[in-house]
């Protein structure tokens, strides 16, 4: 199992919705799921999804594999205003990074 | 044209004067900062005569441009010794901007006898007003309303409080919000202490048939407020409805505590048990259940799309105070272990009602909680311990004069602060790309100073980088945008959109280009950022700072972050490579 915690909308999932506790549901894992693999296994829809995702408190990429007795964050896509500039992605491509990156270079003097 | 005002407190006289050519084409921080470096002795006393106070609006303040209602205040401060700039939303920005007024300069200072002074400006001048005593020794939530009612319900204050009486470090400079509370500041610094040792209890501005901004170009200046209109009406965390206009900036309790980073019971821990109880969502929450006044969406300046403040009700639904913000809830709940919205409520209240910045002051708690004063979580203690600032107490002349001096008083090592200023709601551990902006800000530990990048870019791990060159230029580029936006007059947070978007950060420019009739390109943001933080550190070499300045506090390279189990192992070499030349 996995500890799931959701945030925002997303509390819908869990038994509690009431934001001032945690929401949290356990989550079966198998050998070779990913995030991704969970949060479809949620029902999560795909546009609800933000990059905001924490495993065992490190920002990471939906690719990323899971394992029994992990702890995993998901906020929904209104939520995602983590200064991302400042983390490095866990486990996968960087998209959000690399697009920032790519951005800075044009405003070098 | 627009002037630069004059206010020479040593004679008590105002003059206007016109722009100097090399200002012409800065504003805010920029010019906020020029203007100290021409006219400030680096190695001045913060709070004598020859340090001065600039407050000045930013390029696009006062237009039609979206989110750009900020004011800039700088000077030598007395809480880091550093130069400071300091801005803040509210009312005041555009007021100043539409009276045709670039900058106003305040130096000198009064001969002895005590006498406080307000500045009055409108389209026909300025003049000075001794203050009647009714407005001093109180709090500000007193003291406007009575401002309101000699000066007329449309005038914005730039005021202080009794800390800035005082000549308390951690004073900050108060601007009313649109309902006209004293809710908005230029809190960090101790800004608040030079206005009051100059004698200057409050700016009052009539912006009442005022010249307005002129703007160069308009078809330039439109075409880029619809591009940054754009953007920030459709990127997430902007767009109304989006993250920050829901939840207000608190929407980072759950995620910064998720990520390990929300540093609890004066950076001990890395997560706080209590946090759901004090997140933007449950902010948002209680507002709609207790209902009355209670609002979040709510805007701190007019024009700006983003809304993110809140007013927070008490539990029938009166006001508690407006606004319950990211820093300032953390400030007084995590980092005292204090798990009540009503007691960080009660706390931002009182610094707003006597003058405070509620980062420095949240922080000072924590650490006054460290020095035995109060048990962690004691939310009654936490609120007496600040009324004693509110007295000026001893006790609370210590507390006053921020978290360094209140560590310094008491012994206590763990001090989570740099060049004197308390590190505010991220710990560097955890996080080490604002740890690099904590260190080697010209400003003292300062998140909106400018946004860095994840350390392993610049080759955390010790290994040697064959692109490390490369790699600090860019973590010195995010310095140089986010000082661009300084002088822009726009609000930080436009940084999440137009950091994605491309067009916004076009309009940005365009914008600046619309109202001075300049053709910069996006090559000349990183240029003018640049230019504005390489003389700030000029200014703070001459005062006699050095790289050794530039280090976090030493207990976070040895005392390990839960849950991360890390320290801050950013090598100092790295830091000086930042802004090395």
């Amino acid at each position: 199992m996995i500890e799931v915690h959701l945030y925002g909308k997303l509390r819908r999932f869990t038994e509690n919705q009431r934001p001032s506790r945690d929401s949290v549901i356990c989550v079966p894992v198998g050998e070779e799921d990913t995030i991704g693999d969970i949060v479809e296994r949620i029902g999560i829809p795909h546009e609800e999804l933000g990059s905001n995702i924490f495993l065992n408190g490190e920002y990471s990429a939906k690719t990323r594999r899971v394992r029994a007795g992990d702890r995993l964050g998901i906020f929904p896509d209104d939520m995602q205003v983590l200064y991302k500039w400042y983390f490095r992605k866990a486990g996968g491509e960087d998209h959000d990074r690399d697009q920032a990156l790519r951005h800075v270079r044009k405003v070098s003097p | 044209m627009s002037k630069i005002l004059r206010v020479n407190m040593t004679d008590l006289t105002t003059k206007f004067e016109s722009v100097p050519e090399k200002y012409r084409l800065t504003a805010g921080r920029g010019l906020t900062s020029a203007i100290t470096c021409d006219e400030v002795p680096p190695t001045c006393h913060p709070l004598g005569p020859n340090n001065k106070i600039v407050y000045a609006s930013g390029i696009t303040t006062g237009t039609a441009a979206p989110t750009s209602g900020r004011i800039s205040i700088g000077g030598k401060s007395p809480l880091t010794g550093t130069i400071k700039e300091t801005n803040s939303g509210g009312m005041a920005g555009q007021k100043l901007a539409r009276l045709g007024i670039k900058a106003i300069i305040l130096e000198g200072q009064p001969k002895g006898n005590g006498q406080q002074w307000v500045l009055k400006v409108d389209k026909d001048g300025a003049e000075l007003l001794p203050t009647a005593d009714e407005w001093l020794g109180k709090g500000l939530y007193e003291t406007y309303p009575l401002l309101f009612d000699r000066f007329g319900e449309r005038v914005a204050i730039i005021g202080i409080g009794v800390a800035g009486e005082r000549l308390m470090r951690n004073a900050g400079i108060c601007v009313n919000d649109p309902e006209n509370r004293p809710a908005r500041y230029a809190g960090r610094g101790g800004m608040g202490a030079v206005m009051g040792s100059k004698g200057l209890k409050a700016i009052i501005l009539d912006d009442k048939d005022g010249p307005g901004v002129p703007i160069a170009n308009k078809k330039v200046f439109d075409t880029g407020r619809k591009k940054l209109l754009e953007a920030l009406r459709t990127h997430a965390v902007t767009k109304p409805g989006g993250g920050l206009n829901t939840y207000g900036t608190a929407v980072l309790v759950n995620i910064i505590n998720e990520a390990g980073g929300f540093p609890t019971r004066n950076f001990r821990e890395g997560r706080f048990e209590g946090a759901a109880r004090i997140s933007g969502e449950t902010i948002h929450e209680t507002c709609e259940n207790r209902g009355g006044v209670g609002m979040t969406g709510h805007g701190c300046s007019p024009g700006c799309v983003i809304k993110c403040s809140n007013v927070y009700p008490k539990p029938d639904g009166s006001e508690l105070v407006s606004v319950q913000e990211y820093e300032s809830v953390w400030a007084f709940g995590a980092h005292c272990g204090i798990d009540d919205l009503d007691i960080t409520g009660e706390c931002i209240r009182l610094c707003n009602d006597y003058g405070l910045d509620t980062i420095e002051a949240g922080v000072t708690i924590g650490v006054a909680m460290e020095a035995g004063l109060a048990n962690f979580g004691d939310g009654k203690k936490a609120i007496e311990l600040m009324q004693e600032i509110g007295k000026g107490t001893p006790l609370g002349h210590v507390l006053g004069n921020g978290a360094a001096v209140t560590a310094r008083v008491f012994g206590v090592v763990r001090c989570p602060t740099v060049k004197g200023q308390a590190i505010p709601a991220y710990d560097p551990r955890a996080i080490k790309g604002i740890g690099i902006t904590y260190a080697i800000s010209t400003m003292g530990a300062d998140h909106t100073s400018g946004y860095t990048i994840a350390p392993e870019m610049l080759g955390v791990s010790g290994k040697v980088d064959q692109f490390i060159v490369e790699k600090a230029d860019m973590a010195r580029n995010f310095q140089y945008a986010t000082a661009f936006i300084d002088i822009s007059g726009h609000c930080l947070f436009i940084a999440f959109a137009i950091l994605d978007i491309p067009s916004g950060l076009e309009g940005m420019v365009e914008e600046c280009n619309g109202v001075l009739g300049t053709n910069w390109t996006l090559d000349d943001i990183g240029r003018i950022g640049g230019e504005i933080i390489r003389m700030e550190r000029l200014f703070n070499e001459a005062a006699g700072f050095t790289t050794a300045h530039d280090r976090l506090p030493e207990f976070m390279k040895y005392e390990k972050l839960p849950p991360h189990n890390v320290v801050f192992d950013v090598p100092d070499e790295t830091l000086d490579k930042v802004h090395a030349t």
